[in-house]
């Protein structure tokens, strides 16, 4: 027998071959097929390894044209793809999709949108920035609010917490789910309806983290109930005009702040070298020329602490107020 | 009283879904008046051509002529042997499927061919006559002769001639379990295995998979009457129909070789192949049976991409690895 790949492979690419892909994923979602069966079959009509991303929701899956399951290979941004809510459907192919692919892709992505919903709890908050600003908005009636967290997967009874992410997105979580990835503040969990609270937390923590890299070094994420009295920091009404953060702006040299970073952050110096992954001898000698370029002493704890608080200045100064 | 006709089981969802698309080119019932039709539609049956089978040169591939049986007209055998196979080869006898009307001796050899690069087989596939223009026993008497010849030749094929297993799928999972029955009956070659995917066994068409399944699926029990009808005339469901046209009226299903049948739940075969292995057991035989869950007629085939089409090919896989390797 003539599979159903090859048949539909020898369809001209007009109605007929569409009305065929229609009828595959309709038949795919009225038997409650699940989301393999779903990325197999956009595989085996495109012809090429297709895969469901979903990072929200921990779903990878990718199939290949012969239906079976491989593992995850490297993205390619140039491939056609649609989205089903938080998910991505994409055919690994290159190039602009033809108007099979296209159908593939609109059919298989509004299926696996159905079953992800059904199976795995409404889509979480990033595809529904309304309901999260009512959630994180004090003045909104609370029934409202309720209703806002109800759909968005939460329940009354339960504790949850916002994130506030450095681009400005929010999210909410409910309060035992471990936070996602990225560069964010995270604020206290608590009550459903203490999440503008949560909310509030959370944008001031995320003005503590860092970008991780070498030119802003620091931890991505950031929990308000770690801060402490360091929150007071965002008192001050410049923390650019600083002078100790002008020097650490003005001192140029590219390995000063990651060094500075490692000093402040670990409790010796032969730490401090295993997390620059730099010899001992090399770090001292750092730390030397480090002293030098700033003009306070790096080996006592008032020194530490005096260029503490200039990086956390100089973070609060690169992350001003969110409007 | 009213004869209540309890409802079918579902398909499974990826071939429901496959069933949605390949429904309007294969209706699930036909008629004797469409055979002519049937035949004509090559969009139903794979063509294979001898470059196909070669498969890059990995087998050599002949038409062989042999004499029928007891004097009926010559018969034509496909034979594609492993040309990189070392150590013992076995042989796989083909009889192909196509409800004993449609069809010819490449028919499902494509399969064939997978067992016989993981195992190193010899296939053999019988080109037969088909009903109704040829009736029982012709066909089934071309597919013996074909088995004897092969026999007869194990030296030149180049297997052992204990590794000799008959398989089929459909008509052809029929036509494989008569020859079992003929070959232990007739004093005729011993067999390894008997491979039986789907088999149509029983002309009497009136089981309760059959009478669920009406409609629906693929061979349909209309499409079956049509082939049995093709095959045995007025005398199929009748008493007296020979075990070698359908295997499931044998009264003794004892000292056959090892056999494997497969079929789906959403199927007309399915308590007729269930019933076939329960009589093999029952008899003190060898049989192992699978029967999956929401499969319609030769799924497998129509939507091998499918999860529970790559499950039921690797069971046949698992199968033969014990047969020949355990």
């Amino acid at each position: 027998m003539k599979d159903l790949a090859v048949r539909l492979a020898a369809l001209d690419a007009d109605a007929s071959a569409a009305v065929q892909v229609i009828a595959y994923f309709d038949g795919l979602v009225e038997a409650g097929a699940g989301l393999q069966s779903i990325v197999r079959g956009a595989a085996v009509l495109a012809g090429c390894p297709a895969r469901l991303d979903d990072p929200a929701r921990r779903v990878h899956i990718r199939m290949l044209p012969d239906g079976a399951a491989a593992a995850k290979t490297p993205d390619d941004d140039g491939w056609p793809g649609a989205a089903a809510g938080t998910a991505t459907l994409r055919l690994e192919r290159s190039g602009a999709a033809g108007p099979v692919d296209a159908m593939v892709l609109e059919r298989a992505a509004a299926a696996a949108r159905t079953v992800l919903d059904r199976t795995r709890g409404r889509a979480p908050v990033t595809d529904q920035p309304a309901m999260v600003e009512l959630l994180v908005d004090a003045a909104a009636p609370a029934d409202a609010r309720q209703r806002a967290a109800r759909l968005l997967g939460l329940t009354a009874g339960g504790t949850a917490y916002a994130m506030v992410f450095h681009g400005g997105e929010i999210r909410i979580l409910k309060g035992d789910a471990d936070p996602p990835r990225g560069r964010a503040g995270i604020g206290p969990a608590g009550p459903i309806l203490d999440l503008p609270v949560s909310h509030d937390g959370a944008r001031v923590a995320v003005r503590f983290t860092a970008a991780g890299t070498d030119e802003d070094p620091g931890k991505t994420i950031i929990s308000y109930a770690e801060l402490g009295a360091l929150v007071m920091l965002t008192q001050v009404p410049e923390p650019g005009a600083v002078p100790d953060v002008r020097i650490l702006e003005q001192a140029g040299a590219p390995w000063l702040l990651p060094t500075l970073h490692a000093v402040t952050s670990t409790t010796s110096l032969r730490a401090a070298a295993t997390l620059l992954r730099l010899h001992h001898s090399t770090l001292q000698d750092r730390v030397a020329q480090a002293e030098h370029l700033l003009g306070w002493s790096l080996r006592d704890p008032d020194g530490l602490l005096r260029t503490h608080l200039a990086l956390v200045l100089r973070r609060l100064h690169r992350n001003p107020v969110s409007p | 009283m009213t004869a209540v006709v309890p409802s079918p089981p579902p398909f499974d969802p990826e071939l429901g879904a496959a069933l949605a698309v390949l429904g309007e080119q294969l209706p699930p019932s036909f008629t004797p008046e469409m055979i002519p039709l049937m035949r004509q539609g090559a969009s139903v049956m794979d063509t294979f051509s001898d470059d196909d089978l070669r498969r890059d040169g990995r087998f050599t591939v002949e038409e062989r002529t042999v004499p029928g049986l007891d004097g009926d007209p010559d018969i034509s055998l496909l034979i594609c042997r492993p040309t990189a196979a070392t150590g013992t080869l076995g042989c796989l006898y083909h009889t192909h499927g196509g409800g004993m009307i449609l069809g010819d001796n490449r028919s499902g050899v494509d399969m064939m061919l997978d067992f016989a690069e993981e195992f190193g087989l010899v296939v053999v596939s019988v080109e037969y006559r088909l009903a109704p223009e040829t009736p029982h026993p012709g066909p089934v008497n071309d597919c013996y002769a074909g088995l004897l010849w092969t026999a007869a030749h194990a030296d030149e094929l180049g297997f052992e001639p204990g590794r000799l297993i008959v398989a089929g799928g459909s008509a052809g999972g029929g036509l494989a379990a008569a020859l079992a029955l003929m070959a232990r009956d007739l004093d005729g070659p011993e067999l390894l295995g008997q491979l039986l995917i789907c088999p149509m066994l029983d002309d009497r068409n009136e089981s309760t998979s059959a009478v669920q399944m009406e409609g629906l699926g693929v061979w349909d029990r209309t499409a079956n009457r049509t082939g049995w009808g093709a095959l045995l005339g007025a005398a199929a469901g009748g008493p007296g129909v020979s075990p070698y046209a359908a295997p499931a009226r044998a009264v003794d299903l004892g000292n056959l070789p090892p056999a494997f049948i497969d079929v789906g739940s959403a199927e007309t075969f399915r308590d007729e192949d269930v019933a076939y292995a329960s009589r093999i057991w029952q008899a003190g035989g060898r049989a192992e049976l699978h029967v999956w869950p929401g499969g319609f007629h030769g799924f497998d085939m129509m939507a091998p991409t499918a999860v529970i089409s790559q499950d039921a090919r690797q069971a046949r896989f698992r199968w033969l690895n014990r047969l020949l390797n355990a």
